[in-house]
């Protein structure tokens, strides 16, 4: 016995003690369950079996488009702001420095608008690889849903094509091994989205029958999405040797929207810009954004406060008469300042001595409620704000909390395609004009015969009249950008010294030709990659 | 006892704690049952009743002091304790009294000292001769009166002292490197005193992994410090105690009132993510930021692979905390107090002349190539000649100085303890407050508790309870204290400082960049965060000594973390002071609103082992030790926010019952680590130190399958000095140990293996109108990940020499981590997604540390100086190749970790000519002009591109040093402590870093020192704004600054009161003290306080602050 001076109950008690000690040890050691699984998140996995889930999924693919780099927040704003018709002044996303020719391949927009299509890329690669594995959706839904991430991925994939040219062309899930592909063949990319766009062409709605669908996108969009993708391919910025076939592709494409005979314009211009007009039989493809918290644009208060996507005096002098001439050639050429323009210049901007919520407009910054210091000008479409004094809880809508949806695709837009493409072609007749700009005009506002009417056959001449109408009648909605570089006439108009109301110089932009019509794939992404290398001509090692 | 179903077991755990429990007590009941049977002569009553003690379990209390010079002859048999006592204390005069289990022996009669002491209050003298232990006298030793150091002589060469003091006064015989002793001055007394040689702080026992140990036998490098050397510092974090120690950089980046800011690095930077050391609080995993300073005894640091024992967490290092415990002996109080006052140590040098600033800042536009600049001539002529007239339209503001006041800490510290020998207890009460240095919305109070108790059972068992609290209640402006740092930074000297009835002023001038509707003093006074924040550890240690030797030990710990806060932002008003216009500052959608948020954290952990030791042929010490921990943490949150209230004046969620805007977020995670350790040591002579350490460890954070990884450690250690061969009588010590060992990481985030899809307001979308939910993947992962190691080696020597005056300890170390956890970063083209973590890389660090001691006396005088120097080197061994770029940083082979990654900077374009022939970045020449900064072309190719950055700079110091001194005369003590760092750079970016950054001011530095063609080497490029002249603000080496320092983190001067003083008081000790910490900094770097977070890049942290305090302590 160990204790030899302890009486025989304390002993036994010990022993006890001591047999209690040696459960209390092997309970530990058998309760060793390292078993953790989360509450929280799905596993990969089981997340596609249910139809609930999946359908999250889908709404996921969906909310990479509010992305700020790509149309959230006042993105669409910042890049008018790199064409010849605004003025960024704080250098939103390194906006300003595209304006200026200074921008460098870590820039913000530069960056993140990448990365940002490629998330999208990524969830709607996710959804279409695992969508399968339902358990509760049926085949129609399944197939429904893959041509709605089908859909956006050929958009993410038209937007990266648009600013980056050759891009690494990716359609299986995420996984690893995709980190090292380098770029593919743009002509690849073009067969890719349009085959894509084709496909589900036939499996997406014309319409919704309910409006809990809006925002999803139809054949209309698919067909109206690859309008913009051939129009682009066919401009000389890519059609360098002007291969007609390409514009012939470019206006079929346009041709075949126009025929489905859903979609017209919206009756007055000022008003498609507001929420009344929302889902109108104008709008092909839209980004939806509701008065919620994070949900919202921040068109409002970019326009009403920031300033930061601010007309130039350059896009004001752009504006014709409203007899459909430049100011020399028009009759009204001796109208006082911002008098007897077109139409839409009164329903696009806010200038100097107009009334805007309620106030007389001064360039000085003494309005109350909102500043036009940096031009003396701002936009007023896609604001809920004209001149009305707006309703108390209005009067500051703050960032993304702007509700109005963003056209992305409008059917003006795709008029003018056509337009376009028939001219360049040498086809853009009387019949087609009378179909395409004439009612946009008419819409706008125009009365006078000379802007209605076809101007005669002369294809320069109907060229100026499209360029002007693109230019102006998407003024504030960020085609401009890749306008003037798909027509490659950037490095005349960003070549310049842009000016305040009062004509006063701002500052001198440049734009280099050998190398500003691409962005640069981002120094990150090739820091990351080193496949992705060459990066694009004029941005170092080739 | 039957042998339970072990099932009942696993299921039913507190049950069986319950029945250990209840055994014991058993065993206690029956205990008190015994007869006595003792047979002794000429023994000292404290001995008998030890014995009776130990047969009884009854407990003694009495003086000891009485009882002690009495001895007495005993033998009962069998006997009840009554009668034993009886038989004891006749014809004594004490009586005794039994309450319970306890027994209290009273003094009856009047023959203790006082009355002796009562009737000789007068001075007589005291000779006396000093010697050491081989009878030689020791001259220079001093005497003095205890707590009265004024009254002091020194021996002489004979070792003979003559002193004149009151009758009965206890005298302090000290000599550096002898253990000091103490005697009553009695009248013709002739004192023939033998000093004992100390064998100093070596003999120190210290707490090591799982166990204490002689410091001597350590075979590890471990820092140990003693909290009550640092009684003078007003330490208000208990990190801050760390300063000094060698191989620990701590860089304390803000000292925001209710938080500690303090970053802790040992011995380098080992890995890529999760770098903080393990700390623990008498064994349980604890926070070091919330446990008060004064509920310390030592802290350990353990620095190579005396840590593997702690396993998964150990790569680090380990802290390891001892909370105070009591003494047997009689109560004792202290208390602790000190009050300070509080000013930022740096503060940028804004421009506060609103001229001056409108002046510069059109000269940075038409600089950055802008035609035209923001005010008019009109305008500043108006403003020159407003600014007497009217300052609330005309102002020139500072906001620094509007916004910051003189902040206040104060910190008491009370603390009870005491015991007898079974049952000691140490309760500790704190309080700390502290006045931030905003004008509003800035201070903390925390409210501190601890408690430990301690009980010999019997014995064989020892229980031991400590409850460690802390409540923490603090107070921050609404948006945050770095959002309102960045928007005080932010301030113009053009904005009005009016308020009134809750409106702000703002400025009739437009700036761009600005929504010119702000006031800093509104962000600041307006709305708040109020936290309350709960941290308490409980634990159980239970020690039973087994048969043969074993002893058990267990801790029991649960610690819980309750974490509360509200958020509240009112609607705000600014108003134009010249036009009146109000305007809403935030949005009327999202204000006011309110957020309550609130985490709970709870953590168990089990940890108990059997220790064998034992001691053969006096000569062989043997130590097995097997042991195994369990800790579980589950922690959960819920937040809930709502906006749109009525007005400002309701602040809970009730108070709206509109619920369109509400929003309930919250979530939770679960942690689990099982480890099994063992430890084997052997000792041979007290010459021959040999350990070795295993541990397995299991981590939930691991897929099965790789939740297993496995820690050993060997170390070893020959004390030179204890050989026959060595003969010194100068090195009282010598020692060389070396370690050996592999240590873990754990640092993954929960759950990072897993491929999740991830449901988040974010991936919303609206259809129709309606938001729908969204979900998404966000992440890459990979399964197959594992632990993280760290191979540590340690070479090191200690040496005592001159009587232990002098200490030396130098270290050589090693230390290489691989299989790195790091999430990695891949192309955006993998679906946007961020990169897994995987086990990639490899990081050395290697160094050495150097730490010097000495102190001795000289009469009166008695002094100390240290010294500790850290070196580490880290390198990047092996990342698969690759170049890990993030922004300025990269991690790349061959460089330390996040080195600076930065265009060469080659001064300025000086001439048009200059520029015209020059390369600028990308091409991009168009807006360059003299005065801008030229980078450099590395490659010799067509452009300056990416490819033509270098690698430069660190972000992390390769040197880190403390010093200081410390002077005791006779009653006074002054002592100044210095720390710094070297070799370390931050890049300073953000409003004031930059001039007019978005809307922001400038600095004073500008106006003096940027370029013109008169100054063509300023410090400065072109004035530019930083928006307009992005060119001179790339990521380049003239912006990156060296932020090496050295400081002086603590100066005191305390006054010891006289013993007549304070013993009239009725106090042991009373001691006042002024001190000041960060009163003195050097630094190349003048923009902010260099010890600031590096990496951070912009300066929106709290201010470092510097303090002025006064304290007391007394103990009674």
């Amino acid at each position: 016995m160990f204790l030899s001076k302890t009486i025989k109950d304390k002993q036994m008690k010990t022993t006890n003690i001591y047999i209690t000690l040696i459960f209390l040890s092997s309970l530990v050691f058998s309760s060793c369950d390292l078993e953790v699984s989360p509450t929280d998140t799905y596993d990969q996995e089981t997340f596609w079996y249910g139809s609930k889930t999946a359908q999250a999924g889908l709404t996921g693919c969906y909310a990479a488009l509010r992305s700020q780099y790509l149309y959230g927040n006042a993105s669409v704003l910042w890049e008018e702001a790199a064409s010849p018709n605004a003025f960024n002044y704080d250098n939103r996303l390194g906006w300003n420095s595209i304006a200026l020719g200074t921008h460098t391949s870590d820039l913000s927009i530069i960056t993140n608008r990448w990365s940002a299509a490629y998330t999208g890329i990524g969830r709607c690669n996710l959804l279409i690889d695992n969508i399968d594995k339902s358990k509760e959706l049926s085949q129609i839904e399944i197939q429904q849903m893959k041509a709605e991430a089908r859909f956006l991925r050929a958009l993410f994939y038209q937007i990266l094509i648009t600013y980056y040219d050759k891009v690494p062309l990716i359609v299986e899930a995420p996984n690893i091994d995709q980190g090292t592909l380098g770029r593919t063949d743009r002509t690849e990319i073009v067969d890719f989205i349009v085959s894509e766009l084709d496909e589900i062409a036939n499996v997406l709605p014309l319409r919704y029958t309910s409006s809990a669908s809006n925002g999803r996108p139809t054949r209309g969009a698919a067909m109206a999405l690859k309008a913009r993708l051939l129009n682009f391919e066919a401009s000389p910025l890519v059609n360098t040797t002007n291969d007609r076939s390409k514009w012939e592709a470019a206006a079929n494409a346009a041709e075949a929207v126009i025929n489905l005979g859903v979609y017209q314009l919206y009756p007055t211009y000022r008003s498609l810009f507001t929420a009344s007009a929302e889902n109108s039989a104008e709008s092909i493809f839209d980004i939806q954004f509701i008065p919620e918290v994070g949900m919202g644009s921040s068109f409002d208060v970019t326009l009403r406060q920031y300033n930061n996507s601010a007309p130039l005096q350059g896009l004001v002098d752009a504006y014709w008469m409203m007899d459909g001439k430049p100011r020399s050639q028009s009759a009204y050429q001796n109208s006082a300042n911002y008098e007897n323009l077109d139409p839409r210049f009164k329903q696009t901007i806010v200038y100097p001595g107009s009334v805007f919520m309620g106030e007389t407009v001064r360039v000085d910054g003494t309005n109350v409620n909102f500043k036009v210091i940096q031009t003396g000008y701002t936009y007023k479409k896609y604001s809920i704000y004209d001149s009305e004094v707006p309703a108390a809880n209005d009067v500051s809508v703050g960032d993304n909390f702007s509700g109005i949806n963003y056209m992305v695709l409008r059917y003006a837009d795709v008029l003018l395609m056509y337009a376009e493409a028939k001219n360049e072609m040498g086809e853009l007749t009387e019949t087609s004009w009378n179909a395409t700009v004439r009612p946009i005009r008419q819409r706008a506002g125009f009365s006078a015969a000379s802007a209605l009417n076809y101007p005669g056959s002369n294809a320069d001449l109907l060229s100026d009249h499209i360029r002007y109408e693109r230019r102006i009648e998407f003024a504030g909605e960020g085609y401009y950008y890749n306008d003037v570089r798909r027509w490659k006439t950037a490095e005349n108009e960003l070549n310049k010294t842009v000016r305040k109301s009062d004509g006063s110089a701002i500052i001198t932009r440049t734009f280099n030709k050998d190398r500003d019509y691409w962005w640069p794939v981002p120094s990150s992404q090739l820091e990351q990659n080193p496949a992705l290398r060459p990066n694009n001509p004029g941005w170092g090692n080739e | 006892m039957e042998k339970p179903d072990k099932k009942t077991i696993l299921m039913k755990f507190n049950l069986i704690i319950c029945l250990l429990l209840s055994a014991f007590m058993q065993v206690n009941a029956e205990i008190y049952a015994q007869k006595v049977t003792l047979n002794a002569q000429d023994v000292s009553m404290e001995d008998v009743f030890e014995a009776i003690k130990k047969q009884t379990g009854y407990v003694f209390f009495y003086n000891s002091e009485q009882l002690k010079d009495i001895r007495v002859d005993v033998q009962v048999t069998n006997s009840s304790v009554k009668e034993t006592l009886e038989k004891c204390l006749k014809d004594l005069p004490f009586s005794y009294k039994i309450i319970e289990n306890n027994i209290v022996i009273k003094s009856e009669g009047k023959m203790a000292k006082t009355s002796r002491r009562g009737s000789s209050q007068e001075n007589i003298v005291v000779n006396g001769v000093i010697r050491d232990t081989d009878g030689n006298p020791l001259p220079g030793a001093t005497v003095h009166v205890k707590n009265d150091r004024l009254k002091s002589v020194t021996t002489n060469v004979e070792g003979y002292f003559s002193i004149q003091v009151v009758e009965g006064s206890t005298l302090v015989i000290s000599f550096i490197g002898f253990e000091p002793q103490e005697v009553i001055a009695k009248r013709d007394a002739q004192f023939n005193i033998v000093l004992k040689e100390s064998e100093s702080e070596l003999d120190e026992v210290v707490v090591v992994g799982y166990r204490t140990q002689r410091k001597e036998t350590l075979t590890g490098a471990v820092s140990t410090i003693d909290m009550s050397s640092k009684e003078t510092e007003t330490i208000t974090h208990a990190s801050q105690a760390l300063y000094g120690t060698t191989g620990v950089w701590l860089n304390q980046a803000g000292s925001k009132p209710g938080s500690d800011g303090a970053v802790i690095r040992i011995r380098g930077v080992n890995t890529l993510s999760g770098n903080n050391p393990l700390v623990l609080l008498d064994g349980v995993e604890y926070s070091m930021s919330e446990i008060d300073p004064a509920d310390i005894e030592t802290i350990t640091v353990l620095k190579d692979a005396s840590a593997a024992i702690y396993g998964s967490k150990s790569s680090n290092g380990v802290i390891l905390l001892t909370s105070k415990k009591g003494k047997a002996g009689k109560p004792r109080i202290e208390y602790r107090s000190h009050v300070g006052l509080q000013n930022a140590t740096y503060l940028p040098d804004v421009v506060d002349d609103p001229i001056l600033y409108m002046q510069m800042r059109n000269r940075a536009e038409f600089n950055s190539g802008k035609l035209t600049g923001t005010y008019s001539q009109e305008q500043i002529d108006e403003y020159r000649a407003g600014m007497s007239i009217d300052p609330s339209v005309y102002p020139a503001s500072n906001w620094f100085d509007i916004t910051m006041k003189q902040g206040m800490v104060q910190q008491h510290n009370a603390r009870v303890s005491g015991g007898s020998e079974n049952i000691t207890y140490s309760i500790g009460l704190g309080y700390m407050d502290q006045q931030g240095i905003l004008i509003t919305n800035d201070d903390a109070q925390r409210y501190s508790f601890n408690m430990k108790l301690s009980a010999d059972v019997t014995p064989r068992l020892k229980v031991s309870a400590g409850l460690t609290g802390n409540v923490r209640t603090y107070d921050e402006v609404g948006y945050g204290t770095s959002t309102v740092m960045g928007v005080i930074m932010r301030g113009l000297p053009i904005m009005s400082d009016y308020h009134r009835n809750n409106v702000y002023g703002s400025t009739w001038l437009y700036t761009p960049g600005r929504n010119n509707i702000e006031n800093p003093r509104m962000e600041t006074e307006q709305g708040f965060t109020k936290r309350d924040y709960q941290e308490f550890l409980s634990s159980l240690t239970l020690d039973y000594k087994l048969p043969f030797d074993i002893k058990y030990n267990g801790v029991f710990g649960y610690r819980k973390i309750d974490h509360w806060s509200k958020d509240f932002i009112p609607l705000m008003y600014t108003v134009n002071p010249k036009t009146g216009d109000q305007k809403v500052f935030n949005s009327t959608a999202t204000s006011p609103r309110v957020k309550d948020w609130d985490a709970y954290n709870k953590q168990y952990s089990i940890s108990h082992r059997l220790v064998w030791e034992k001691l053969f042929s006096d000569k062989h010490l043997a130590h097995v030790m097997f042991g195994q921990d369990y800790q579980v943490n589950d922690n959960r949150s819920f937040q809930a926010y709502n906006a749109g209230f009525y007005d400002n004046s309701l602040q809970e969620l009730n108070a709206l019952k509109d619920q369109t805007n509400a929003q309930a977020t919250g979530g939770s995670s679960l942690d689990k680590l099982a480890s099994f350790y063992s430890r084997l040591a052997y000792t041979f002579d007290d010459k021959y130190l040999f350990e070795s350490t295993f541990r397995v460890d299991g981590s939930s954070r691991f897929a099965p399958g790789n939740e297993w990884g496995f820690f050993p450690s060997i170390s070893a250690g020959w004390l030179i000095s204890e050989e026959d061969f060595f003969e010194s009588n100068q090195i009282n010590l010598l020692k060389v140990r070396g370690s050996v060992g592999k240590l873990g990481n754990q640092a993954v985030s929960i759950g990072s293996y897993n491929s999740e899809v991830v449901i988040n307001t974010g991936y919303n979308y609206s259809f129709g109108g309606t938001q729908t939910g969204g979900a998404a993947v966000s992440a890459l992962n990979y399964r197959d990940i594992k632990w993280e190691s760290t191979l540590s080696y340690n070479i090191g020597i200690d040496l005592q020499a001159f009587n232990n005056k002098l200490s030396v300890t130098g270290d050589y170390f090693y230390k290489r981590t691989f299989d790195i956890l790091r999430s990695v970063g891949i192309p955006s083209q993998v679906g946007g997604l961020t990169g897994p973590t995987l086990n990639l890389g490899t990081v050395d660090n290697k160094g050495y540390e150097f730490g010097v001691n000495y102190r001795d006396q000289i009469g009166a005088f008695d002094y100390g100086v240290n010294a500790s120097l850290t070196y580490v080197k880290n390198e990047v061994v092996d990342i698969k190749g690759e170049e890990r770029i993030s922004g300025r940083y990269i991690i790349k082979e061959g460089y330390p970790i996040n080195s600076y990654y930065l265009y060469e900077s080659l001064g300025y374009y000086q001439s048009q000519d200059e520029i015209r022939d020059a390369q600028a970045v990308y091409g991009t020449r168009t807006k360059i002009r003299p005065g801008y900064i030229k980078y450099a072309n590395q490659n010799d190719d067509a452009y300056i591109d990416d490819q033509d950055r270098i690698i430069t700079g660190s972000t992390i110091p390769a040197y880190t040093f403390g010093f200081g001194a410390n002077v005791g005369y006779k009653n006074f003590i002054v002592e100044a402590q210095f720390q710094g760092v070297s070799d370390v750079d931050v890049y300073p970016t953000g409003n004031v870093a930059f001039p007019f950054n978005n809307g922001a001011g400038v600095t004073y530095e500008w106006a003096r020192d940027s370029w013109s063609e008169t100054n063509p080497n300023s410090a400065y490029p072109l004035l530019t704004t930083y928006t307009d002249g992005g060119e001179n603000f790339i990521n380049s080496t003239h912006w990156l600054q060296d932020a090496s320092y050295i400081r002086m983190k603590n100066i005191q001067l305390g006054y010891v009161f006289p013993a007549s003083i304070a013993n009239k008081m009725n106090i042991d000790r009373l001691m006042i003290y002024v001190s000041g910490q960060n009163l003195l900094t050097i630094s190349k770097f003048k923009l902010w306080d260099p010890e600031m977070t590096v990496t951070r890049g912009d300066l929106y942290e709290y201010p470092n602050l510097k303090t002025f305090s006064f304290g007391l302590n007394v103990s009674f």
